[in-house]
């Protein structure tokens, strides 16, 4: 069935720029996504003319295989004809019927949303996969929102319905209320999103944006299916037939007449049971029982016709065949797509707001808006592809404007370019641009605006992700970075086991690190290199690909995971503490205390920093977080790397030349508030505040190496005689499950320290949504304990949500949190005994 | 022990006498400043037995840099022909004066120390190798003996003993290339590699190593991972050294203070971990320090620049600075660098940087950092002279690519990897920094603080003009006069007023 084609011919179609549709396809873990993915592809699939038929496309990997989830995104063409009937009623700009779908299927776990949202940025449209059971979750949530953020416009579609008729057997009434539930759950979310350029983004069975699928089986319909086929039949057009086919809308064959309230009739039935729900039923038990006599008349008054040896097959494999024959899922999910899903040029129109850097009226915004193949190139690269050569990328993105072809020179604007800057910018030439024909990559002079593109020969001038256009467009601006919603908070050491294999692994390190967005790889003070992700799963994965692709085999030694802490205070300093610089002649006054709370993650949000206008600090500090508005005026700096959540105060009287010493006093407390005093773990929460200073009243002994040296110890000082603290981090982790499994999980939780904060019932399901605090440290291995414990009908998504403080004193041998502070020292190469205050208070 | 023969006084002024030389410094530690009067008299004595000539002897004290080395600068204050070095040396050679280095002699337990190694021997499957600290190096015979028949004679092939290479330092005679000339003269070479052309050099008896003065031959085919290195003396800057550049051997310790074995060098190896670390960070630098920790060490000016000129490759803005011994309190107050590079003797090159603001690099790890192209591989090297005929220092510049820096875990891009294109420019940038910034100074542009953001300075006045306070201002915006306030008063230990010490915890 899949779509042979040549390079030139699919080529030829990359022009047609209204009849492309770029698009995601996005989902909570599990709920189909890449099945029925696949039978899009099986179905619509471009390969090369010279490939034999490959089914499974999307999930390339053998691990995701083995898994059965999908971990990298993937890009796929597929190519659809329509019929002249079905564009019948299509008013957008079109020419001919030949469609070119560019599809990417991002993975559904949440430690891979950042290919989601690099997904995200290079389409037009989404498909939002839904669990016609489960509903929507927190995936769903979380990416449907980041795609609505990028002006994405969506359509949904309501799958694994098979499992309303075989798993669960349920009347069709309670189907309808559950897919309409599910329905309205999405329209909330989407309603939130209110944009006059965009229009309404919800979506609506009646006006054929929702569909209902089941990807397993290979089918799908639309109201607009049945509508044709009923529309002739009830004498009204189709778009009048949908609307009867959903909502409140209901039929009595008996008396043949519509009404708007369910009338006291027993065969009065609501429009979708009757026409869709009922005869969809019907086929599948027929099918399922055998019943062929049965079977033939009824397909044949729906005018389907199966092959002879089709004929043949009995029980599921029969009701497959019919029901894929009868309902194709390709050609309804398609031509829902192309029907109400944008084509890059309408997009565009819209999305350069959202896109571009620069001022809107330029001639690049413009070439953008218009997605103009004769303007100047604008090419972003939203991903580095590892290339089947070792070592190489192949740079991914979508050309927005403007055309990129074989040995051009682009100018290479990284995330870093300041326009009128030099850094970050790089003039090079591509050495090819290549399209994806399935899994194979096939070289084409160039590629025009409103397509998917890779690039050879970039990959060592862009890190992650890079603006690309002409060389001489000197005054563009770049297209604006990507954010990603996680943060890597779980990290694991590694070492070669080989040690002159060290160079292959900074190489491999590297490598990762540009293939990966999420990951960051670090170096510890010990000299041990770190990687850290977002959850266990992302770290397992990221370890895998360093050591069979990126490190050429070479075997590595890795630790068990650990957990970054932060280093706080619970109150204030039991005394003003004090250091005597080098020469004895300064003498600093301290004093710590705890930040108000809130106000670090209002630090963290970037409400409150060092770049706010004053006034406007002034103000949030003084009304939310209750600060005396002159003292609001005195915050010397913001740390660690000057934007941390830890602050130095002013709160000297009349002290001589205290500004000469504040860049020295800044720069003890970027040092100190990077490495605290209890395990050298970023501070957290913690305000300083300089309560006297006595300086020497010649300007060479009162310099920097007396003064910072000595605000780092009077900092540290201050910190150990405020009740230092350990913050955790804490996931916020979402489990669906039924309820029989609730025993299980929160047996698993309770052993593992973390608690329940909601349980919730999902209405007209037997599901239960639950939502528990666990702390990060306890949450190795935390999933296969709870499929464990719940007999696998349980699966958690975890999200970095926030930072706890451990109540045991760290300063007390013994306690929790003294354990934890050696380890972590001794880990990091330091003297296991924490250095004592003695060493950091004078006296006088 | 005698104090004569402690301090070799028939032997120096011997030495004394055959080069003719005529004034002569002597240069003590401090620890050995006590004993200074007496050994001039004793070697006044001695001398006068052997000459008539007026020899004046001069005693030199408090050295500038590490004690370790040659002071030649001081000895010049004096305009001395020859120095007489007592106490612990790294026999760095000089520049221009002869110098004898006298190093005392500790005690030891020979026949501990003897039964200790055969012990060695016998649980070692390899053969060992006997290096030493050089106070030790006067038991070395009888050691020598003691050991051999302890082991007998299929014991004492598989021992080999280094040895000390010369008491006498002569100034190379070729200020200009002192590399070249360290080579052929073969007195500190040896690093591990093993680069071809010494390979071909050394065929004929074999290659030979050298470390802070001793020298041993390896036949040929062995390699020092082959050794288990046996080391006498404590654990002091020689043995770090030692660690650092054998780091893929087996090395024991005997103490002769415990007279015992110490077998746990894995505090050594976290310093290696550590140095690579450092490397890392030192490869953000913007601003570099490079201190003069010697003026006595041949090839130290050759050093520098070579270190200048990589740094100046390498898009970075180069300090150079003297000092003396460093420590946190003096570095401190070159905030704007990044990092410094401790141009010194093998022994003191290497300083903890725990402490320091910036981390201290040897030149060593300044190549690996700065050189793009060149990898960690293990291989450790510490003396400057080895460096420049390290592989790793003509290693030519990696790929032109954004740089991965794994301290911010993400790729950066090195200032001057475009820019050095049109170097004019940038030089030209740096010297109007400050014109610049006192423009800037005068438009209405920032209106909010910018103390609390500190930017990547490329240049010292860059850092400079970013800095809060710029010396005495005119405070324009607020014309009105302050209020006097009452200044402290009181003594400077403790001015009345200040917060007093309640209780002591």
């Amino acid at each position: 069935m899949m779509v042979k084609f040549t390079a030139e011919e699919l080529r030829r179609i990359m022009d047609l720029k209204h009849n492309i549709r770029n698009m995601s396809v996005i989902a909570h873990v599990d709920h189909g996504k890449s099945t029925l993915t696949d039978s899009l592809v099986a179905a619509a699939g471009i390969i090369a003319q010279e490939t034999a038929g490959d089914v499974r496309m999307t999930d390339t990997r053998a691990d995701e295989a083995e898994r059965g989830i999908t971990i990298k995104s993937t890009g796929i063409s597929l190519y659809y004809e329509m019929s002249d009937e079905s564009l019948k009623a299509y008013k957008g700009e079109r020419v001919g019927n030949e469609y070119l779908i560019n599809l990417i299927d991002s993975p559904g776990h949440v430690d891979f949303s950042s290919e989601v949202t690099a997904a995200l940025r290079i389409t037009d449209g989404a498909l939002v996969v839904v669990d016609c059971i489960e509903g929507v979750c927190v995936q769903t949530e979380t990416v449907l929102r980041q795609a609505l953020g990028e002006r994405i416009r969506p359509v949904l579609t309501v799958n694994k319905m098979d499992r309303c008729f075989l798993e669960l057997q349920v009347d069709g009434e309670e189907a309808y209320q559950t897919f309409s539930r599910v329905i309205e759950n999405a329209n909330v979310i989407m309603a939130t999103y209110e944009d006059p350029l965009l229009g309404d983004v919800q979506v609506y069975p009646e006006k054929g944006t929702v569909a209902f699928s089941a990807g397993l089986h290979g089918w799908a319909f639309t109201l607009t299916n049945f509508a044709n086929m009923y529309a002739s039949k009830f004498g009204v057009d189709v778009s009048k037939m949908m609307e009867r086919l959903w909502g409140e809308n209901f039929f009595d064959p008996a008396t043949k007449k519509w009404t708007n309230k369910r009338t006291s009739s027993a065969t009065c039935k609501r429009g979708f049971v009757q026409f869709c729900y009922e005869p969809i039923k019907q086929i599948i038990a027929t099918c399922m029982n055998d019943q062929k006599d049965k079977l033939w008349p009824m397909l044949q008054k729906l005018g389907v016709t199966m092959k002879n040896d089709e004929k043949e097959l009995i029980g599921k494999p029969l009701m497959k065949r019919v029901m894929q024959t009868w309902l194709p899922a390709a050609t309804a999910l398609l031509e829902m797509m192309i029907f109400h899903l944008p084509s890059p040029h309408t997009a565009q129109k819209y999305r350069v707001e959202n896109l571009y850097e620069g001022p809107l009226d330029d001639q690049y915004a413009n070439a953008i808006r218009n997605c103009d193949p004769e303007g100047p190139l604008m090419l972003y690269v939203s991903k580095m592809i590892p290339a089947s050569d070792k070592g190489r990328f192949f740079a991914f993105g979508r050309v927005f404007a403007g055309k990129v072809s074989t040995g051009a020179k682009v100018r290479i604007m990284g995330p870093n370019y300041v326009p009128g800057g030099k850094k970050d910018l790089y003039t090079k030439s591509v050495q090819r641009t290549v399209i994806w024909m399935g899994k194979k990559q096939e070289s084409v002079e160039d590629v025009p605006c409103g397509n998917t593109v890779a690039l050879v020969g970039l990959d060592q001038f862009i890190t992650k992700n890079a603006t690309l256009t002409n060389e001489k467009e000197v005054d563009a601006h770049p297209i604006r970075a990507m954010k990603f919603s996680v943060s890597p908070v779980v990290r694991v050491a590694v070492q070669c086991k080989v040690a002159s294999d060290l160079p292959k692994l900074v190489e491999g390190l590297k490598r990762l690190s540009k293939s990966d967005p999420m990951v960051v790889c670090t170096i510890e003070e010990s000299g041990e290199h770190i990687i850290a992700g977002a959850g266990e799963l992302h770290l397992e994965i990221c370890l895998k690909d360093l050591q069979d692709d990126f490190m050429g085999g070479a075997e590595i030694v890795k630790s068990d995971p650990v957990v970054s802490f932060r280093e706080t205070v619970l109150e204030k300093s039991s005394r003003t503490v004090m250091s005597k610089s080098p020469n004895k002649h300064n003498r600093l006054y301290m004093e710590a205390r705890p930040l108000e709370e809130g106000l670090p993650e209002a630090i963290d949000d970037g409400r409150i920093g060092p770049r706010d206008d004053p006034k406007v600090r002034s103000k949030i500090l003084s009304e939310e977080f209750g600060w005396d508005k002159d003292i609001t005026k005195k915050i010397w700096c913001f740390g660690p790397d000057t934007t941390g959540p830890n602050m130095v105060v002013d709160m000297c009287k009349g002290v001589q030349y205290l500004n000469e010493i504040k860049d020295s006093v800044v720069a003890g407390f970027q040092w100190a508030s990077k490495e605290g005093v209890l395990a050298e773990e970023n501070m957290r929460g913690i305000c300083f505040e300089v309560c006297d200073v006595v300086l020497h009243s010649d300007a060479i002994h009162r310099g920097g190496g007396q003064v910072i040296p000595t605000a780092r110890r009077v900092m540290y000082a201050a910190q150990l005689t405020a009740k230092p603290r350990l913050l955790e981090p804490v996931y916020l982790v979402e489990i669906q499950a039924p309820e029989n499994a609730l025993g299980g999980i929160y047996g698993v939780l309770n052993q593992k320290r973390g608690h329940v904060f909601e349980e919730m019932q999902r209405p007209g399901t037997p599901l239960y949504n639950i939502k528990a605090y666990l702390p990060v440290v306890e949450s190795f291995g935390f999933s296969a304990q709870l499929r464990a414990a719940t007999s696998g009908q349980a699966f958690p998504q975890s999200v970095f949500d926030h930072w706890d403080m451990m109540m045991a004193d760290p300063l007390e041998a013994g306690t929790q949190a003294a354990e934890l502070v050696t380890d972590i020292r001794k880990r990091k190469g330091l003297k296991a005994q924490m250095t004592p205050l003695s060493d950091f208070e004078d006296k006088l | 022990m005698d104090f004569s023969s402690n301090y070799d006084i028939t032997q120096t002024a011997n030495f004394i006498h055959t080069g003719n030389f005529t004034r002569v410094a002597l240069q003590f530690p401090d620890d050995l400043l006590k004993d200074s009067i007496r050994v001039v008299s004793e070697l006044r004595k001695e001398l006068n037995l052997l000459t008539t000539k007026e020899i004046g002897l001069y005693v030199l004290a408090d050295t500038t840099y590490g004690s370790c080395c040659v002071d030649e600068v001081g000895a010049s204050h004096v305009d001395a022909d020859c120095v007489v070095h007592y106490g612990h040396t790294c026999l760095s050679p000089t520049t221009t004066l002869p110098a004898l280095c006298v190093f005392g002699k500790a005690n030891i337990d020979v026949s501990g120390c003897a039964k200790c190694l055969s012990d060695c021997l016998l649980t070692s499957d390899k053969p060992v190798l006997v290096l030493y600290g050089l106070e030790y190096a006067h038991a070395l015979e009888s050691l020598r003996t003691e050991s051999s028949s302890l082991c007998g004679t299929e014991g004492s092939s598989r021992l080999h003993f280094a040895d000390v290479s010369s008491s006498v330092i002569n100034p190379l005679e070729s200020k200009e290339t002192p590399s070249v000339k360290l080579e052929s003269s073969n007195s500190c070479t040896a690093n591990g590699s093993h680069d071809g052309s010494k390979q071909t050099e050394d065929k004929i008896d074999g290659f030979k190593h050298s470390i802070g003065g001793l020298t041993w031959k390896l036949p040929q085919g062995h390699k020092m991972e082959d050794y288990m290195l046996f080391w006498i003396g404590l654990e002091n800057p020689a043995f770090s050294n030692l660690v650092l550049t054998y780091n893929s051997s087996d090395i024991v310790r005997y103490d002769p203070v415990e007279n015992c074995i110490m077998k746990d060098v894995s505090q050594t190896k976290k310093i290696l971990q550590r140095r690579y670390f450092i490397v890392e960070k030192a490869k953000d630098a913007n601003i570099v320090g490079i201190l003069v920790g010697t003026l006595g060490v041949a090839g130290y000016l050759n050093m520098i620049n070579q270190m200048k000129a990589l740094i100046a490759r390498a898009g970075k803005k180069a300090y150079t600075l003297l000092m003396g011994k460093p420590n946190p309190a003096k570095l401190a107050n070159f905030p704007e660098c990044d990092v410094f590079i401790y141009v010194s003797c093998a022994q003191t090159a290497l300083l903890d940087s725990k402490e320091f603001l910036s981390p201290v690099i040897t030149p060593y790890e300044a190549v690996l950092a700065f050189n793009r192209g060149s990898q960690w591989t293990g291989e450790y090297v510490i003396g400057f002279q080895d460096l420049m005929t390290s592989a790793q220092f003509n290693v030519d510049g990696g790929p032109e690519e954004a740089r991965f820096s794994f301290m911010k875990g993400c790729y950066v891009e090195d200032f001057n990897q475009q820019e050095s294109i049109n170097g004019d420019e940038d030089k030209e940038r740096a010297t109007t920094d400050l014109a610049e910034a006192t423009h800037k100074a005068l438009q209405l542009h920032d209106k909010y603080p910018k103390s609390i953001i500190k930017g990547a300075a490329k240049s010292g006045a860059e850092f400079f003009s970013s800095r809060s306070y710029h010396g005495l201002e005119m405070q324009t915006d607020d014309s009105v006069p302050r209020t006097f306030v009452t200044g402290r008063t009181g003594r400077a230990a403790g001015y009345t007023g200040e917060p007093k010490k309640e209780g002591n915890s």
